[in-house]
């Protein structure tokens, strides 16, 4: 595992122009009266060619988990440093083993991992949005386009913890039909070296 | 006169050319850039646009790029998921049917838009075409043909949308419609760099049987052809190095087993082509 570049910020401590994008530690309303509070404690990712040879678990880079399109606010798309939340080792963490149980390389689409809450698709009520969820979109030489491919690989990923939830097959709204959504819930992580005092 | 004479005559000759050939409707029109002579043959008839219409995109997302909405060469999620037109059902594109399948292996990933562009119009691709449309959106796309002024053209959901086709809700386009998009396109609605882009796509074109068809070999066209089952059309900037470009739009109808139907279209080219450069039919007895 190569994580010696990872660099842990305090996002609270981050010009404003980066607040402005990341809303480190604010609410955020959920459905149902739910709130939840954005990630505050970040990674600086210095360049694509970091995020490359960051391996968060054996089989899975941080640019694999960070890669945006251009509805991303252009200055996390196209500046660096990048910030991603420290949390994103946790996923990283849950993908490996579910890539052990399955037994085979899993893909993570485009804006299928971390995205910020300024981020077009889904902004801050996306949970994609804690860096605690991926959109796998292959498995193997499986596209994930169909119900059965979906539901299999849904099955397996609930069974690995009960904290993991996976969106089923389906063409309404918190339901997929060309990807496998995974998400730990909005975990948050404070590395050790932080300090949680405002 | 000259114009009176040309018009009569290419009028003539186009009408007896489509009675040939089978055509069971025609729209024609022209803009020689040369002479400032223009021509319309039932130029305000509607068609299905097929394929045409992504020069329509085309124009939308090279436009959107000029006001800074993204740059063209951003990054786009490549999926083969969209919502029809007429009821938001979820629709995929056909791989088969697409020209550009190479594209297909970025699903799950990215392509630049610039690259998009470029399947969209080279390659006809379907995949590109709804991409871009639904990422600039076709409320905006309208206004930008309407910001345009561009009348004749009416882009109302994106390809292979078939539950929409159903209901009646298609592309669909005059000839004078799209001589008037290609025209903004060579006009000043872009930027410079835009319109040079954008023409550049047009060049690039890899479907060559029906107006390029109808030229000599040193002609080249900035075009965009377009068919589905009944309709067989292409529009394009022909260019030749002895004059000024003219702009013509060729849109045909046929009953869906008539064959011969590109080489109708590169017969018209070819008709357009001598009415304006004042030389003999081909021949083909050498």
């Amino acid at each position: 595992m190569r994580t010696e570049y990872l660099r842990p910020i305090d996002g609270l401590r981050l010009a404003e122009k980066y607040r402005a994008l990341l809303r480190p530690n604010e609410n955020e309303a959920g459905a149902n009266h739910t709130v939840h509070r954005l990630p505050r404690f970040f990674y600086e990712i210095g360049s694509w060619e970091e995020a490359h040879e960051i391996r968060l678990v054996p089989h899975f880079t941080l640019a694999e988990l960070m890669l945006v399109d251009c509805r991303e606010a252009r200055l996390l798309l196209s500046q660096f440093p990048h910030y991603v939340p420290c949390a994103i080792l946790l996923l990283a963490r849950f993908l490996e083993d579910f890539r052990r149980e399955v037994d085979a390389p899993v893909f993570i689409s485009a804006n299928g991992g971390y995205r910020s809450p300024a981020h077009e698709i889904g902004g801050a009520k996306s949970i994609h949005a804690w860096g605690t969820a991926a959109n796998v979109y292959r498995v193997g030489d499986t596209f994930l386009s169909d119900a059965r491919s979906i539901e299999k690989y849904r099955t397996i990923a609930m069974s690995l913890s009960p904290v993991v939830f996976v969106r089923p097959y389906g063409r309404e709204k918190g339901q997929t039909n060309d990807h496998l959504h995974i998400d730990l819930g909005y975990a948050k992580l404070t590395p050790r070296e932080c300090s949680e005092a405002s | 006169m000259l114009s009176v004479d040309v018009s009569n005559g290419l009028h003539e000759e186009l009408e007896a050319l489509a009675f040939r050939n089978k055509v069971r409707a025609i729209g024609v029109a022209l803009h020689d850039l040369e002479t400032g002579f223009r021509f319309s043959l039932r130029g305000d008839r509607w068609f299905h646009a097929a394929s045409t219409i992504k020069v329509a995109v085309l124009l939308a997302v090279f436009r959107a790029a000029d006001e800074g909405r993204f740059h063209l060469n951003d990054s786009l999620h490549v999926r083969n998921r969209f919502f029809s037109a007429a009821d938001r059902v979820l629709f995929r594109v056909s791989q088969d049917r697409d020209a550009t399948p190479e594209l297909y292996a970025n699903i799950g990933r990215t392509a630049k838009i610039s690259a998009l562009a470029h399947a969209m119009i080279c390659g006809s691709s379907n995949l590109a075409s709804n991409l871009l449309l639904d990422f600039v959106g076709v409320e905006y796309a309208r206004t930008i043909l309407q910001k345009a002024e561009v009348y004749g053209v009416e882009l109302r959901r994106g390809v292979e949308d078939h539950d929409a086709h159903e209901r009646g809700i298609n592309n669909e386009a005059t000839a004078d419609g799209l001589l008037s998009l290609l025209s903004a396109i060579r006009g000043d609605f872009l930027t410079p760099e835009s319109k040079r882009e954008v023409i550049r796509i047009l060049l690039e074109q890899r479907f060559n049987s029906m107006i390029p068809a109808g030229l000599p070999p040193h002609a080249t066209v900035a075009h965009k052809t377009g068919e589905i089952s009944t309709a067989c059309h292409d529009i394009g900037i022909v260019y030749l190095p002895e004059r000024e470009p003219y702009i013509v739009a060729i849109l045909t109808e046929f009953n869906p087993e008539t064959d011969g139907r590109r080489e109708t279209v590169a017969a018209i080219s070819d008709a357009i082509y001598r009415s304006l450069l004042r030389t003999e039919p081909k021949s083909n007895e050498d």
